[in-house]
């Protein structure tokens, strides 16, 4: 894993650990409904606060393709690299 | 089977649900009474779960329209209006909300949701961008579904969030549709709409609004929120039900964009469906005719919404932050809630259980809607029930209010006097009721 995805995993945690009080070590393979215990509207807000921390807009179709916590990170960077 | 394996969780959600002793999802009316009582479990049973807004769905006129209709021209139309043709009174509709909401265009639908689907799904396409409440209905969501356009959802009536999510978009091609509801159907809150024209007149967005649970509630004439803050000229599209205030079934949309008829032949949920059939167009018209001249019930409507709301936030529950139609008392845990609707209903009231997902932050609510039709000693009686069994919960502090001059239980209304079910046997059996969360 490279520093920079090592980096964005850490602030994805602090993010999840202040939506919804889970203080996880994220793990690239991890699912996150289930490994993170999250429903849907915890992830929901999960989703809306990372949109804020990152200054994007995950829309729901795209959102709807992650799965796992790898996912998650790629969908970040894409989106944060196009705005 | 393996097909259904997938619900196996939701099914051991469902059976723990019912082996607490309550079904809240498959309640059975013995019978109907009249726009604001039935016979549940033969006890009769005062209705606080209905979207009957208005109190017209025992409307003398409606019902004897709605049978001429039949009389003259059948059941049903048997297919869409694409494929199989309009019937006057389709076009006549449409007419008329056109003209009561004051707009150059209208098209009906077979029911709100399809009205939601249809709209949404159509008017964005896959290099626009649709906008919506995270708050807002199933149908809403499920139309951002079938369509193409990216979806982004903004922060619950929160115009600042709503900018946020625009201002990443600002250099991004396409259209923008925002997509707000008059009153939100879980908490009866309304969306502050003079802030969301703000903003998307700095965006240049379109602006559309579900006035399902707004229409003939809001407004001077009825028209909905949109009205009542004084910016229909910048909501776009309304999209409304005939199910709540209009007593029937069925959806509309109407606007003054131009060339707004082509959406009848790209919008799927228009072509590909049955029309809705003659009965339920000539009571819909006599019940958008008898909103717009009795306002009294309007009024009324008010007024009751208001007793309701102010006694259960009085006795001290936690009820939603406006005094609308609905009204939701919250309560955090599933299984209190859950034991607070089984005793209503065995103790002669009916309303919704709202659960998680379809309530915000996993909350549970208790959820009524008022009518028009609702007297003050319905009210009361929900009042000192709800209190009585919230005390008994230890929901809600013991006092000590003077209930003496509120009668036990309220008389049958005048709509079916002879209506004797809660002692004869019941009739109908088989015209269940849905218990339908809105
Ligand atoms: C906000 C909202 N929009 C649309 C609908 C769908 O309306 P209908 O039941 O007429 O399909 C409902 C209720 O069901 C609703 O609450």
């Amino acid at each position: 894993m490279t520093e920079e995805k090592l980096a964005l995993l850490s602030e994805i945690s602090d993010v999840l650990k202040a939506v919804t009080s889970k203080d996880v070590e994220l793990k690239p393979g991890m699912n996150i409904v289930n490994d993170l215990g999250l429903d849907s509207i915890a992830v929901m807000n999960f989703c809306m606060a990372l949109e804020d921390k990152f200054d994007i807009s995950i829309p729901l179709n795209d959102m709807a393709s992650v799965v796992t916590v790898d996912d998650l990170a790629d969908t970040i960077t894409t989106l944060r690299s196009n705005a | 089977m393996a097909i259904l394996d997938k619900f196996s969780t939701l099914a051991a959600r469902y059976d723990a649900l019912k082996q607490s002793g309550s079904d809240p999802f498959s309640v059975k009316f013995d019978d109907i009474i009249s726009s604001v009582e039935g016979v549940v479990n033969g006890k009769r049973t005062v209705l606080f779960g209905t979207n009957n807004y208005l109190g017209l769905t025992f409307d003398p006129v409606a019902m004897e329209r709605s049978i001429e209709a039949i009389r003259q021209h059948g059941t049903g139309t048997t297919g869409s209006r694409i494929a199989n043709g309009s019937y006057k009174g389709h076009e006549q509709l449409e007419r008329e909300l056109a003209d009561f909401y004051g707009r150059k265009h209208c098209m009906v639908f077979s029911t709100g949701y399809q009205a939601n689907l249809a709209m949404i799904s159509t008017l964005v396409g896959k290099d626009d961008h649709l906008i919506i409440d995270a708050d807002s209905h199933a149908s809403i969501y499920d139309a951002s579904r079938l369509g193409h356009a990216p979806v982004v959802r903004f922060r619950h009536n929160n115009p600042d969030d709503l900018a946020k999510r625009l201002a990443r978009l600002k250099d991004v091609p396409g259209e923008k549709l925002i997509v707000a509801e008059g009153i939100y159907s879980m908490l009866g809150d309304t969306a502050p709409l003079k802030e969301f024209v703000d903003v998307k007149r700095e965006f240049g967005a379109y602006l559309m609004v579900d006035e399902a649970h707004s229409m003939g509630v809001l407004g001077q004439r009825g028209r909905g929120l949109a009205e009542r803050e004084g910016v229909e000229e910048d909501v776009d599209f309304v999209v409304g039900t005939f199910s709540k205030s209009l007593a029937s079934v069925g959806g509309f949309c109407v606007s003054s964009i131009e060339g707004f008829d082509i959406l009848r032949l790209a919008a799927r949920p228009y072509m590909f469906t049955a029309s809705l059939p003659p009965s339920i167009i000539a009571s819909t018209i006599s019940a958008l005719e008898t909103l717009r001249h009795e306002p009294q019930r309007r009024t009324k409507l008010r007024a009751n919404s208001r007793r309701f709301y102010n006694g259960l936030k009085d006795a001290g529950f936690t009820v939603g932050p406006e005094a609308n139609p609905i009204v939701a008392v919250i309560l955090n845990d599933v299984a209190v809630a859950t034991a607070f609707w089984k005793r209503l209903i065995d103790e002669g009231m009916y309303l919704n259980l709202a659960l998680p997902p379809a309530t915000p932050n996993s909350s549970a609510f208790l959820r009524s809607s008022v009518s028009a039709a609702h007297n003050d000693e319905h009210i009361d009686f929900a009042i000192e029930l709800m209190t009585r069994v919230g005390r008994e919960f230890g929901l809600i502090p013991d006092a000590e209010p003077d209930y003496s001059n509120v009668t036990q239980f309220p008389r049958v209304s005048a709509e079916r006097p002879a209506a004797r079910a809660s002692i004869a046997p019941a009739r109908r059996r088989e015209a269940d009721v849905g218990a339908g969360m809105a």
